[in-house]
């Protein structure tokens, strides 16, 4: 698409759009809170209608990154602003841009200064997006740092009211300490690229020169630093997926954001992590990815497992979800690990492509569904003001409608066949079977007890007799609705028809492996 | 594969959408006009059966049907080697089920109408049903595992939204997830089946699959390092690991009775008459890769397994349906028993007869389930009548059947229709469809112990012929403690016939539970055999397999013998029960038992013992050790002391800081200030006193230029 | 003729005078005059410099002609600065006056 003979920067309108959202929602007056709603909205659903463009313009069969975009700007390191979009990224977009329009509708009910509130929610939608269109390691940790900070300020400020300090603290800190590796691993790369003489920061460039890289970095064996890099990378995506143990920060952040902040912390933040193997260590790594894949494996399968069992043992319907995303993000970093471990052994390949296929359509389906069930949790939380499961009880009587929605999100993440999780889960099953046998089927046992979590959460909020404290409870609002309904659509779409995305990812994934 | 025309496949993949889209319709618009709900989902199924019913006699004329199946796919997960694709399957065994399914399936939803009318959430009772029909249909026409497991998960679900229809009481809800969970144990390990299946083949299709030699016996020879066995024997127990729990069999049979709770006879009869076959189904149509798995290696384990615990349960829950007192949990207890029936019958190899007896099975059980519906229906209405449902007395339960009584002449068309399936339960000889279908089992195996001498089908002959004394007994025990005798409670005493759309389906299954079995008479059997034209039904399913399998010689013996088992049972059930009706209050004469009749009562303790080992160490787990110890104390414990030795440096080097830092910095600027104070009194303000500053600096400038020089003398 | 010696003592001592009075007085307006006599002691000298040393220039006069006009706006200004200070302190004594105090 061109204007006035110039391409258009796609890409960098739908990535600074939400910025500029922000900025004019900072300039307005302080009490007009339908116009702080409005623009929210307003600027969250162009980069949605951008975004669905760059998906139907987007071409998976040509190689290579689309929509590239390249500016000068930071000679000196040789860093440029350096903009591109595969398949993968393409579908992160857009799941980005489709989460944060829903996100904010369910926000319409924030009355506390909402004006900074929307500011930072857009500010967040403008570091998500940038990390996914980034194709500069130094632009990358820019946008990645950028989405922390409005983070954090959404849960210290919005958050429940009992442990949201403690929770954005914990979540900043916990993330922070991962990017440090990211900026040192990232400057390592350039410095032993180089420096000032050949030092880089572009990522293809990169993943074409540093794997066969050899030498010493100031007296170091170039083995030693590229060790260090890849554990530095390793351990900063493994605390944002969140991959077993790193993950206890997340059940708190989640259960402490308001509704709309876990929405887009489980729908897209966590995805960050994954799309950091996908994007940077592996090409970067093929080797020490290939022998460490098992680790990665077994740690995936302990998130599987352990997720669900501490899923099941909550008593607090959000930490309850919170949990059910360690165990959902299990499958993807299972479907990663398969990945990581063709990049070694040619062998597989065929079944390391489904199973990472699989990894990426759960990033989606994911997306879909974990957004769903918070905003779920946060309709009930608005009403009764409590998230404690024992408290509710026979709700479907009150909201018949909330009590159908609310079942069919739960079902999805169950990975009900028909709905979108099934058939990433399935095929993450499929590809990692006959590579991981035994961890496979170990997983198969935190399959089982998502079935558990959901049913006793399903049980527990809506069936029973009704508990007379909520005798009064209104029904789920048309605007609820309305935010959750494109998942569901989106859900359903994916559970039966998975062709209509599924060949964009497998375009960008079969290229990891050459 | 060659396959059939182009037409019949299409009207094949468009059968499982009529009932889909009215679940989508009942839903989204019409859950507020009942009449609107029932009107489209009697209608989308009404298409789905005229559907089924034109590919069906179409397709039991085509010749070679088993080779060039009715079948059109196309691409559906484009990944990977090749892409995998769904599609539409219709061979012998599919035929049979798609003239069964739609037909049964159909007679529900009509007799759902009266027994469902009244109740708050009709329309979404009508929904549910219409998703559960698309996900049947859908499980009968597909070409490939993975789509039969989207109709079998989503019939999970469907059963599970099902019993806990009325979500208000506890049990009803408890006996939900307990279904969902139970049979997700299975599901999940067929997942892994159907995982290993795709991985060693690089396809679902059962026609790619199931009827290549090649592929079967490549499956058979590799071996799969678990347990000594192929490929083909684990990934067939994998598969089977699904039935047990779809199929509530032993150890995953404890979610069948329970799921009773369920709101009405009609729902309960969906999962038993319909869904659960569904299970036998899969282990039926997978057949091949199990039978390829006993030449290879392991050799016939996999037979093993399925025949032990097919007919196991078989006997097992025989037993224990003998001393239920609930009308629907008796009938739920004995569909657990034939479910196992058919399985011990895939077991030994009787592919047809476990074929034919799943097909008259879903007949007349699906009758009876409607009969003890229509039962349940009357003693409630009964029971209102009477002048009870006011007042606060004691609870009634319409389901115990020592509450029934004498109803025979209350509703005699309810009596006779049961009576019907009652004796085809029991396989009353000659004139009931069970009878044809159980023979041919019992023929089977008896066959395969007396004739070749083998070990497996002498067991299971036994089992068998154990379990069927028991169900001659307790489907007796059933009519007469319903039907027979006075009426027992003022209930029972004003029940009234049902209305004609719920009498309408009971005749009509009636038929099929009579009639039914004729289709599969043993060739050569005296007198019959000519005039029904021999095994059709042998002849026809066989053909789905690669061989066809050969049919047995007629053989009066087994017949005798199977004959005489069932009478047996039904006598021994009319000489407790029938010769001298229970009177209202008197105990059931099995008390007599003791502790057997406690055993069985409570189900062999099974419920209990898994309550202890499986749901109370899992809640354990979850609560305490991974939730609680391993998070919070462990991980986060680590973490926060981490956070606390930082802090703790942090604290440390703030107190440098202040002490050494700060003091210097500090120490200068408050030198300088305390100077400042000092010399501030310098400055009074009073600019006489600056200009006698100036004046004394002037004349000190005299005195330094002009005095000294001449008093010091330069 | 008088020598210019004499005309310079006369002037110092109405300089000294002057000093003395600015240094000492405390009134404002006694401060002012004194700064007067100041002038004039220098406006005596010049006049006594340019007789007795350069009595073709008139440089003496002009400076001295300058002086008065300044005195006389000096004077001016002073007045009305203590009467400003004087309508708002009710005092005209320097001892008060000490603003400049840091």
């Amino acid at each position: 698409m061109t204007l006035f003979g110039q391409p258009i920067p796609i890409l960098t309108l739908i990535t600074f759009i939400p910025l500029l959202g922000a900025g004019i929602i900072a300039l307005t007056p302080r009490d007009s809170i339908r116009l702080h709603r409005g623009l929210a909205f307003f600027f969250s659903l162009i980069p949605l209608a951008l975004s669905a463009w760059l998906w139907l313009n987007f071409d998976p069969n040509r190689p290579g990154f689309q929509f590239v975009e390249r500016a000068v700007w930071f000679p000196q390191v040789n860093a440029s602003y350096y903009l591109g979009v595969d398949g993968l990224s393409v579908m992160l977009i857009f799941l980005t841009t489709l989460l944060t329009p829903l996100g904010v509708l369910i926000s319409f009910n924030i009355t506390e200064d909402p004006r900074t509130y929307f500011a930072l929610f857009l500010a967040l939608e403008t570091g998500i997006l940038g990390v996914f269109v980034s194709l500069d390691l130094l632009l990358f940790f820019l946008f990645w740092e950028l989405g922390l900070v409005p983070m954090y300020f959404l849960i210290n400020n919005w958050g429940a009211p009992e442990r949201r300090h403690y929770a954005a603290l914990k979540f900043i800190l916990y993330t922070m300490a991962g990017s440090l590796g990211l900026l040192l691993g990232i400057q390592l790369i350039w410095a032993a690229l180089g420096g000032t003489q050949g030092g880089t920061f572009d990522l293809l460039e990169i993943s074409r020169r540093w794997p066969a890289l050899q030498g010493t970095l100031v007296g170091v064996p170039m083995e030693v630093v590229k060790a260090i890099v890849f554990w530095a990378f390793v351990v900063a995506f493994a605390i944002k997926v969140p991959v077993w143990p790193f993950h206890t920060w997340l059940p708190d952040a989640h259960t402490e954001a308001p509704t709309a902040g876990s929405m887009i912390l489980a729908g897209i933040l966590l995805k960050l992590g994954a799309y950091g193997f996908l994007r940077v260590v592996f090409p970067l790594f093929p080797a020490e990815s290939a022998r460490f894949a098992f680790a990665l494996a077994l740690l995936a399968t302990a998130a599987i497992v352990f997720g669900a069992y501490a899923a099941l043992g909550q008593r607090d319907f959000k930490r309850l979800v919170a949990y059910s995303s360690v165990n959902h993000m299990g499958f993807v970093v299972l479907g990663i690990a398969v990945a990581g471990y063709a990049l070694g052994n040619p062998t597989i390949r065929d079944h390391a492509l489904i199973a990472v296929n699989g990894a990426a359509l759960q990033l989606f389906a994911h997306g879909l569904s974990s957004a769903a069930m918070f905003a779920l949790v946060g309709v009930v939380y608005d009403r009764t003001h409590t998230r404690d499961l024992e408290a509710y009880g026979g709700l479907w009587t009150r909201m018949p409608v909330y009590g159908g929605i609310l079942i069919y999100c739960a079902m999805a993440s169950v990975g009900l066949p028909g709905l979108a999780g099934f058939v990433a889960e399935y095929m993450v099953v499929q590809g990692s079977w006959p590579v991981f046998t035994a961890l496979t089927a170990i997983a198969m046992l935190g399959l089982l007890i998502t079935g558990a979590f959901i049913m006793k959460a399903i049980q527990k909020v809506l069936h029973g007799p009704l508990n007379p404290r909520w005798a009064r409870l209104p029904e789920m609002s048309a605007r609820e609705i309305l935010a959750v309904a494109p998942l569901m659509a989106f859900m359903l779409l994916t559970g039966l028809w998975p062709a209509w995305i599924v060949p964009t990812l497998n375009a960008a994934l079969v290229r990891l492996f050459g | 594969m060659e396959t059939q025309g182009t037409l019949l496949p299409l009207l094949v993949a468009l059968i499982p959408w009529p009932p889909f889209i009215a679940f989508g319709l009942i839903t989204l618009f019409t859950n507020r006009w009942k009449r609107l709900s029932h009107t489209i989902a009697i209608l989308s199924v009404a298409i789905s059966f005229v559907l089924s019913q034109i590919v069906f006699w179409n397709a039991i004329r085509m010749e070679h049907l088993g080779e060039q199946p009715i079948a059109i796919r196309i691409p559906w997960l484009p990944v990977g080697p090749r892409p995998l694709e769904f599609g539409v399957l219709v061979d012998p065994l599919g035929a049979v089920m798609l003239f069964m399914v739609p037909l049964v399936s159909l007679m529900i939803f009509i007799y759902s109408v009266g027994y469902m009318a009244g109740d708050p959430h009709y329309s979404r009772f009508f929904a549910l049903l219409s998703l559960f029909e698309a996900a049947m249909l859908l499980l009968v026409v597909a070409d490939n595992l993975l789509m039969l497991f989207i109709g079998w998960e989503v019939m999970g679900f469907c059963s599970y939204a099902l019993i806990g229809f009325w979500y208000r009481k506890p049990s009803a809800y408890r006996a939900a997830v307990k279904a969902f969970m139970t049979t997700r144990v299975g599901d999940v390990l067929m997942l892994l089946g159907i995982a290993y299946l795709y991985a060693q083949t690089g396809t679902l299709n059962f026609h790619d699959i199931l009827r290549n030699p090649e592929t079967l016996k490549a499956l058979a020879e590799t071996p799969s390092y678990v347990a000594g066995l192929s490929v083909a024997a684990l990934a067939s127990l994998l598969l089977f690991a699904g039935t047990v729990g779809k199929s509530a069999q032993f150890p995953l049979h404890v979610w069948l009775p329970d799921a009773m709770e369920g709101p009405t006879p009609v729902s309960a009869m969906i999962h038993a008459a319909t869904m659960v076959s569904a299970g036998v189904y899969t282990t039926i149509r997978m057949f091949p890769l199990l039978q390829a798995g006993q030449h290879g290696l392991g050799g016939e384990t996999a037979f093993w397994v399925v025949a032990l615990i097919g007919a196991f349960t078989a006997f097992m829950a025989a037993t224990m349906g003998v001393a239920q007192n609930d009308i629907k949990r008796v009938l739920a207890y004995s569909t657990i028993s034939q479910l196992g029936y058919m399985l011990a019958a895939v077991g030994i190899g009787a592919y047809v007869a476990a074929a034919f007896h799943l097909l008259t099975h879903a007949f007349f059980k699906a009758l009876l389930f409607l009969g003890s519906g229509s039962v349940i229906h009357a003693v409630e209405h009964g029971h209102h009548h009477a002048g009870h449902g006011h007042g606060h007395e004691e609870p009634f339960d319409p389901n115990d059947m020592f509450n029934m009584g004498g109803l025979a002449r209350r509703m005699p068309v309810t009596f006779w229709t049961f009576v019907a399936g009652g004796l085809a339960l029991a396989g009353f000889p000659l004139i009931t469809a069970g009878f044809w279908s159980k023979d041919e089992i019992l023929g089977e195996a008896f066959h395969g112990a007396f004739e070749k001498g083998e070990l497996l089908p002498l067991l299971v002959f036994l089992l068998l012929a154990a379990a069927a004394i028991l169900t001659g007994f307790y489907t007796m025990r059933q009519i007469a403690l319903t039907f027979l005798g006075e009426p027992r409670t003022a209930a029972a005493a004003h029940a009234e016939e049902s209305p004609s759309s719920m009498i309408f389906p009971l005749v009509f299954l009636a038929f099929f539970a009579i009639f039914g079995g004729y289709v599969g008479v043993p060739e050569g059997f005296p007198g019959l055999s000519a005039l029904t034209g021999g095994n059709w039904f042998h002849e026809f399913v066989g053909g789905t397999l690669l061989e066809h399998p050969e049919a047995l010689p007629f053989n009066p013996v087994p017949v005798v013998i199977s004959s005489l088992i069932a009478l047996t049972g039904l006598l021994l059930g009319w000489a407790v029960y029938a010769r001298r009706p229970l009177a209202a209050g008197e105990p059931d004469p099995l008390v007599r038992l003791g502790p057997i009749y406690l055993f069985l009562k409570n189900r062999w303790y099974i419920d209990d013992l898994y309550q202890v080992v499986f749901v109370r160490p899992t809640l354990w787990l979850a609560e305490r050790a991974v939730a609680f110890f391993m998070d919070r104390v462990l991980i986060d414990g680590f973490l926060h002391g981490v956070a606390d030795a930082v802090w703790s440096m942090g604290s440390a080097l703030r107190l440098f800081d202040r002490v050494v830092v700060n003091g210097i910095g500090d120490g200068i600027g408050e030198a300088v200030k305390a100077a400042g104070r000092e010399l501030r009194a310098l400055q009074t303000g009073l600019v006489q006193n600056y200009l006698l500053v100036v004046v004394l600096g002037v004349l000190g400038f005299i005195v330094l230029y002009t005095v000294a020089p001449m008093l010091l003398g330069f | 003729m008088v020598p210019l010696t004499w005309y310079l003592l006369v002037a110092t001592a109405l300089f000294c005078i002057g000093v003395y009075g600015v240094l000492a007085r405390r009134n404002a307006i006694a401060i002012l005059m004194a700064i007067e006599l100041m002038l004039n002691a220098v406006n005596l000298s010049l006049v006594a410099f340019w007789r007795y040393l350069h009595p073709t220039a008139t440089t003496g006069q002009v400076f001295a002609l300058f002086v008065l006009v300044v005195a006389a706006a000096e004077a001016a200004a002073g007045l009305a600065l203590i009467i400003s200070i004087y309508r708002n302190r009710e005092t005209v004594d320097v001892e008060n006056i000490d603003l400049l105090k840091g």
